[in-house]
């Protein structure tokens, strides 16, 4: 069997140290091994660490970016809008990645591309441009210091095309902050990982793409055929309405009522005032529209806009879950019009909203208990709920002034500058924590500490699980399932697809091996491709393990195991220390890594470039 | 009767579902620049999420700059004759709206035909934003929404055997338009 379409099966690879941009082809075992989105990128990434010994600075001109869409992104299926941004992340030093809704990878493969590298470094910020494949690098220093909204307004006016994508920096990504964001679409995010300071390390401020191929196919007709159905289910589901009227600030509610919000840097887990910070209030007084990411009918992006009162004027797409919780509850915030303008401005700084509201809740917590000064507060005092105080700190960590300069190289400078703040930060391998409070459940504790990344909820999110079971199940079925979840989250990465329609909404998994042997002409079931995506996880964890990472960075942060919830649902939980080691083990056991967590040494032979 | 495909933007969420669909109608290819609707964008001043799409004009500014008379009027249509076509692109400039697209690998220009009758765009459009109403419909909800925004709605709550009600009135002509 073959790979008979889905690809065009171009490499774009940019030096932007020699200007050079060069189009590679990509080989059929390349791309039936790894697939597409995150694939692509950890196999590109580890490959460029090989070359180079494994010193690899992740903000030196050596780190390569890799943006990848997948073979069905851009297609009529259920949320084909999916693009991976991977590379070393400034944040972490180890495997990073993120990826983004909105349109731009859909846009990027039209243009005939399947897989985009950048490494080096360019004298003066500039744009890429690439349309049809041909590609140009144009200095823009005009745009220094722009906002992401303001960049993606300018690049379409210097072009002359409104019809065009762009993904770009902020002042956070060029001023190297090590949680900078990319931001497409105008409001869609790479979130995580710090991708937008590598962005920003290689003067790279915008990549702008305009394509109009046709999308390589094998079986349209078996496509539509699988897509409607995919459609039609969503259509009915009973949350289908839900998720369009309030997208993910449906959440909210949720999470409050189970007692994993985070409120006052994770002190609570739960928001007495959460009706002022909800959903209900969304709809009632804020939102103007639907935001739809490509060719997905869920459509859960909200836009909003506030109406009156001092943050009048402010537009802003979202907010999402975990902006909301992280810059509302989080941070004792409960005027739904701050939280607007608090994404907003990060939106405009390109500033990860879930680290930015970590590390501003761990501040507040820290002057609060008198780990900070005044002084080093610049003295500026902060507490919670105070907006105008935080609104400013966003600006100083953008623009490193002051305390921002040290907030904005991460959890792991800020720890060495004031050891004290360990206990205070939620991190985990210097990823600050997403929006799910993981006392609630210890196969939660786990999805955060094996996440190849850091602290983020996408590699798994068992937290539901937990919910609806309570302590009732097996060491060996919660580590089952973050080991499923581990492996399927990351496959809809590869594919280039959303994975909201599959775990909000219920659509069978299966329908992704449909979608991928009627594109590709190469069956495959749902078993095979998972097999590959996991080997993924084994080539991201070898990365890790070969800069140096091991069991002692699979870790809880320190308020996870011994500072327990205070009020509301989940009062008084903790995640007991020898539960979590016991699952640990059980987890490298069943992964077939030592007890370390370090794979099987013959591992590296099989992604020898 | 004539019917017209009438586009609500309030309701677009900006998915492109209806390009894909177009395209897929009319070439048989997974390309959305080779659909006859396209949806812009802007943001964020104003937020607008606008499918483009043919309005079918009883007096076609496209077929006046038509130079081979390949664009002419029928009943519910301004249908585009592939064989009389020069493919000059005349129309896509002419029309005030843009809504007729060119796509280097497609020999004429691409404009919306409502499907022979039942546009798939309309189908498929998740949000129904998209809609194929009889022509004398066409407004309805403006005049709706110019009515209401003449009466200012108010409400009052009263005590009904013990139970707290709330009736809602409209106070005429209060606020001046």
């Amino acid at each position: 069997m073959s790979i008979k379409s889905g690809y065009f099966k171009k490499h774009l690879s940019v030096d932007l140290s020699s200007g050079s941009c060069t189009q590679l082809d990509l080989q059929e075992s390349f791309i039936r091994e790894y697939i597409g989105g995150r694939g692509f990128g950890a196999k590109m990434v580890w490959d460029n660490l090989v070359a180079h010994d494994f010193k690899v600075d992740p903000l030196g001109p050596e780190n390569l970016l890799v943006i990848a869409p997948g073979p069905l992104t851009g297609l009529y299926l259920p949320s084909s809008g999916k693009c991976s941004f991977i590379s070393l992340s400034p944040a972490t030093g180890v495997y990073g990645d993120s990826s983004m809704g909105g349109s731009f990878g859909a846009e990027l493969r039209q243009s005939g591309v399947d897989v985009l590298s950048v490494t080096g470094k360019a004298k003066e910020l500039s744009v890429l441009m690439i349309e049809d494949a041909e590609t140009k690098i144009l200095p823009m220093p005009e745009l220094k210091g722009k906002s992401c909204l303001e960049t993606e307004g300018l690049v379409k006016q210097a072009l002359g095309t409104h019809e065009i994508n762009v993904a770009c920096i902020g002042p956070a990504g060029e001023n190297l902050v090590r949680f900078a964001c990319v931001n497409a679409d105008w409001s869609r995010n790479a979130g995580r990982t710090g991708i937008g300071a590598v962005m920003g390390s290689k003067n790279l401020k915008a990549i702008a793409v305009r394509g109009a191929r046709d999308l390589p196919v094998h079986d349209l007709e078996g496509l539509i055929k699988e897509a409607e159905k995919a459609y039609d289910y969503m259509r009915n589901h009973k949350f289908f309405d839900l998720w369009q009227r309030e997208g993910l600030m449906n959440v909210m509610e949720y999470a409050n009522a189970a007692g994993i919000l985070p409120s006052y840097n994770f002190k609570d887990a739960s928001f007495a005032r959460i009706g002022q910070i909800n959903g209900d209030t969304m709809l009632d007084g804020y939102k103007i529209g639907d935001s739809a990411c490509f060719s997905c009918p869920m459509c859960c992006g909200n836009i909003c806009l506030v109406k009156h009162g001092k943050y009048m004027g402010t537009v802003v797409e979202g907010p999402e879950y975990e902006t909301c919780a992280m810059l509302g509850s989080n941070l004792g915030i409960d005027n739904f019009a701050a939280v607007l303008h608090a994404a907003q401005v990060c939106d405009e700084y390109g500033l990860d909203t879930i680290s930015a509201g970590n590390l501003i809740g761990a501040v507040i917590e820290g002057y609060e208990q008198g780990i900070l000064s005044l002084k080093d507060l610049d003295e500026r005092p902060i507490t919670w709920g105070d907006e105008e105080a935080i609104l400013e700190l966003m600006h100083k960590i953008a623009h490193r002034e002051g305390i921002g300069d040290i907030l904005a190289d991460g959890s792991l400078r800020v720890i060495k500058t004031w050891p004290k703040l360990d206990k205070l930060i939620l991190q985990v391998k210097g990823l600050e924590q997403s929006a799910y409070d993981s006392r609630a459940g210890a196969s939660m504790a786990l999805a955060y500490a094996t996440s190849d990344i850091g602290a983020h909820h996408t590699r798994a999110w068992t937290i539901a699980k937990e919910i609806e079971l309570g302590q009732d199940w097996s060491d060996e079925e919660k580590v089952d399932l973050v080991i499923y979840h581990q492996t399927l989250r990351p496959l809809f990465d590869m594919l280039g697809v959303c994975r909201l329609p599959w775990i909000e909404l219920g659509l069978n998994e299966e329908h992704y091996e449909s979608f991928y042997s009627a594109v590709t002409g190469q069956p495959a079931t749902l078993a095979e491709l998972l097999q590959k995506s996991n080997r993924i996880y084994d080539l991201t964890r070898l990365i890790n393990t070969r800069l140096g990472m091991s069991r002692s960075d699979d870790t809880m942060p320190y308020k996870v195991h011994s500072a327990p919830v205070r009020t509301g649902p989940t009062a008084g939980q903790v995640i007991d220390k020898q539960v979590f080691e016991r699952l640990l083990d059980l987890y490298y056991q069943k992964r077939g890594w030592d007890a370390q967590g370090v794979p099987a040494a013959g591992l590296e032979k099989q992604f020898s470039p | 009767m004539s019917k017209r495909l009438a586009v609500i933007p309030e309701l677009c969420s900006g998915c492109r579902i209806c390009e894909l669909v177009c395209a897929i109608e009319h070439f048989g290819v997974n390309n959305p620049k080779k659909s006859a609707i396209r949806v812009l964008i802007t943001y964020p001043h104003p937020v607008v999420r606008m499918p483009i799409v043919c309005s079918q004009c009883k007096v076609p500014a496209c077929a006046d700059a038509c130079p081979v008379e390949a664009l002419k009027k029928t009943d519910d249509l301004v249908e585009l004759d592939r064989d009389l076509c020069i493919s000059c692109l005349k129309c896509v400039d002419a029309c005030p709206f843009g809504a007729i697209y060119a796509h280097d690998q497609v020999d004429n220009p691409i404009k919306c035909d409502l499907c022979g009758g039942s546009p798939q765009c309309v189908a498929k459009c998740p949000k129904k934003a998209l809609r194929l109403i009889p022509e004398q419909v066409l407004g309805e909800s403006k005049r709706l929404n110019n009515v209401l925004s003449y009466a200012h709605m108010k409400e009052i709550e009263y005590m009904e055997k013990g139970e707290k009600k709330t009736i809602r009135y409209a106070e005429i002509g209060k606020e001046e338009l």
